[in-house]
């Protein structure tokens, strides 16, 4: 396991030693606590739950496993869970409450983009290590000099540009473009970089019908409608928990999915509960489904996916995946950061210093920090295809984009490096179907 | 042209009908207890998850299919029967003739007990049950292919409208209700009993809002929220037409459907907010809604 400080960690350890040694030393030698307490922030209520809850789930999951095997550094992990849908403002009281308590260590927030830019800098002045399990704007680390948010999952530039770049192989003649996306920065972000990345490779692309439904709308027959009246070629949709189900619902009987070339960004979340046609393009916004080809060779991942549809009934979506990633970078970090310590328990700047510049070894690949806390995370797309065996559909004809390929340089405009990318540039991607 | 247009009806009506069930009820409440309820988005969604369970039910036990349409409306039967008078009796009476504050803070407060009443028998997962949807299979109009259950719930909403008028024209019930609504101690001094007629015209607003929900659910999933989201846009449709306006609402309904679809069809980036540009300019230029004056005792 690496581990890379940089002068950033090091400047901050410096300091936290200073403070210490002005409290009289207590915080040098500080003894392991009874329980290591941790905040979980999901969807479990609403419209958003049908994504937060197998996320939640995947925690409850995870952490038995990391207790069962002895804890970190010998002390259980304890999760307090906050319901995201309370809204922000009531998330921030409860990581403020939750952050009050010393025993509290790190802080595994967020799902929502939004909850993400709002407590970053909750966790910047409070000092607390905070992993963004789940939310995937780019504009988080934008212009931000974050020191203890930390983000192993990956952003939306190269999550999105990942799904023009399959069209763009699979339906190299697709022109006409329709997007229909929620109705806030994620949807929008979506929209923009879909349309930089296609416009860059295709320059005549030609964008017939862009909509932006409100998050958690039930009916979408409108908008149906719109997108059939338009006629594209493909249709673009990051839409994702109750929203997608309903869409989807909603479109596959009025023949949307005949017309058009879809493009479900979180299409692999529904491949079990719904009956979706084969060749609609799916993902995961990372690599982290079950059932790739990398994480059919990790044993604790194979373990992890077995115990989960034991306990649950169902198998795990990458959201669950994205949440036991996510503990699983904070388990090695802190067990880093103990033995960084000589044995002690460590505080928690030393915790966030042990959590940059990691490469981290998740169930479903490897991830790479970046200086700015933000990982290089490959990107796995394919096409939805019936599994007789499974009794429901998977993902077939898959690639496997590497994160470095699709991630804009440290400190350059994300979608002005879209705008440079090319035909040629595809060229230089694998396939769909080399990831099989 | 007419192939641009009628796609825009069509979705225009189907919007409408949806909203109509909700806002009708609303509107009946309002004009004969003098209460906006604002937990009557509740009913919608109970009456959505009484109807999916029992849909689901229904092809679970395997019985026929078809049983499900019949199942949407005793849902809706069911819930008015078991939560109108209960309600009307337990709670809501005790806000007639208090200010508009203290009716907002209960019915708010019930709206709340409701919700959370939902999450917990229900669960918060989204709930299908989109079996009549799919018998009825699907029509192509204007090179549009709708859900012919769509076209169904154009047609029950116009029903709905027939029938609540002439309940209220040519039954004694009816009759009784408007007397009450016209003038409440003088249908007393006669001797109709208006706490009945109140319990009823709860029931009945209860029973359109449920019967709502329940015709939502083919072709949509059941979530926690989805009672919040009906009722703000019923009561944009209700203050446009004037509240205690049963035609109005149908008006209104029909307008604030074809808003929304224009919305999307031309400035998608309006669609959220038409509803409600509609009825702010609608109340700027007739403060009381299209059919309301300042005597709104009637329905």
């Amino acid at each position: 396991m690496q581990n890379t400080f940089n002068r950033r960690a090091l400047a901050r350890i410096g300091l936290a030693a200073t403070a210490a040694l002005a409290m009289g030393g207590a915080a040098l030698a500080q003894e392991a606590p009874a329980e290591f307490n941790i905040g979980v922030f999901t969807f479990s209520s609403g419209p958003a739950a049908a994504y937060g809850m197998p996320g939640r789930q995947g925690a409850e999951l995870m952490i038995d496993m990391i207790n069962e095997s002895g804890g970190i550094g010998g002390v259980p992990v304890r999760a307090t869970y906050v319901d995201e849908a309370q809204g922000a403002e009531g998330v921030i009281s409860e990581y403020r409450r939750l952050a009050n308590n010393p025993d509290t260590q790190v802080m595994i927030a967020a799902l929502s983009s939004s909850n993400c830019l709002a407590l970053a800098p909750v966790a910047e002045q409070i000092g607390m290590p905070t992993i963004s399990w789940n939310c995937d704007t780019h504009q988080l680390f934008l212009n931000e000099d974050l020191q203890y948010t930390f983000r192993p999952n990956g952003n939306t530039i190269p999550e999105f540009a990942a799904f023009a770049a399959y069209l763009m192989e699979v339906k190299p003649d697709a022109r006409r473009i329709a997007i229909i996306n929620p109705d806030y920065a994620f949807g929008h972000d979506a929209g923009e970089i879909v349309k930089a990345t296609l416009s860059a490779i295709a320059p005549d692309i030609e964008v017939v019908a862009e909509l932006y439904p409100s998050l958690g709308s039930s009916t979408f027959q409108t908008e149906i409608s719109r997108l059939s009246a338009a006629r594209p070629d493909a249709i673009f949709s990051n839409l994702w928990g109750a929203d997608l189900e309903n869409f989807v619902r909603q479109a596959q009987p009025r023949g949307l999915f005949n017309q058009s070339q879809m493009i479900l960004a979180l299409g692999e979340t529904v491949l079990e509960s719904l009956s979706l046609p084969d060749g609609v393009i799916v993902g995961v916004l990372g690599d982290g489904w079950w059932n790739t080809p990398t994480a059919r060779a990790n044993e604790m991942t194979v373990e992890f996916t077995e115990a989960y549809r034991e306990r649950f009934g169902e198998y795990p979506v990458f959201p669950t995946m994205k949440m036991a990633n996510a503990l699983l970078f904070m388990q090695q970090a802190v067990e880093d950061a103990i033995a960084d310590a000589d044995g002690a328990w460590p505080s928690r700047d030393e915790i966030a210093a042990a959590m940059e510049g990691r490469t981290f070894e998740s169930l479903t690949g490897t991830a790479v920090l970046r200086e700015d806390n933000d990982a290089l995370v490959d990107q796995v797309v394919g096409m939805s295809a019936q599994d007789d065996e499974l009794g429901f559909s998977v993902m077939t004809n898959m690639v496997r984009y590497p994160g470095e390929a699709l991630m804009p340089p440290l400190g350059e405009d994300p979608i002005a490096w879209l705008g440079t990318l090319s035909a040629e540039w595809l060229e230089t991607l694998p396939k769909p179907g080399s990831y099989e | 042209m007419l192939y641009a247009i009628i796609p825009l009806v069509v979705d225009g009506l189907a919007n409408a009908a949806l909203i109509f069930f909700v806002a009708v009820g609303l509107t009946l409440v309002f004009s004969v207890l003098r209460i906006l309820n604002v937990a009557h988005g509740s009913f919608y969604s109970i009456g959505a998850y009484v109807a999916a369970s029992m849909g689901l039910w229904l092809i679970g036990s395997g019985l026929n299919p078809w049983l499900s349409f019949p199942a949407l409306l005793l849902s809706a039967a069911l819930v008015a029967a078991l939560m109108g008078p209960l309600i009307e009796r337990t709670l809501v009476h005790w806000t007639y003739g208090r200010g508009e504050a203290v009716q907002i803070l209960v019915t708010f407060g019930l709206f709340l007990i409701l919700e959370d009443l939902q999450r917990i028998v229900f669960g918060v997962r989204s709930i299908y049950a989109d079996t009549p949807m799919a018998l009825l299979g699907v029509s192509e109009i204007g090179g549009i292919i709708y859900l012919n259950y769509q076209l169904l719930l154009i047609g029950l909403a116009v029903l709905v409208l027939i029938g609540l008028r002439m309940f209220i024209r040519h039954t004694r019930y009816g009759k009784l209700i408007s007397a009450v609504v016209e003038d409440r101690e003088v249908s007393e001094a006669l001797g109709i009993n208006t706490r009945r007629i109140f319990m009823m015209a709860f029931t009945l607003g209860v029973f359109l809002a449920a019967l709502g929900g329940a015709l939502a659910t083919p072709t949509t999933g059941v979530a926690p929220g989805l009672g919040a989201e009906t009722m703000v846009l019923a009561f944009a449709v209700a203050a446009i037409a004037g509240l205690g306006q049963v035609e109005g609402a149908a008006v209104a309904a029909v307008i604030v459907g074809l808003a929304r679809v224009l919305a999307i069809y031309y400035v998608p980036a309006l669609d959220a907010v038409a509803p409600y540009l509609v009825m702010l300019v609608v109340l700027l230029i007739w403060p009381f809604g299209l059919f309301g004056s300042t005597q709104t005792r009637r329905i």
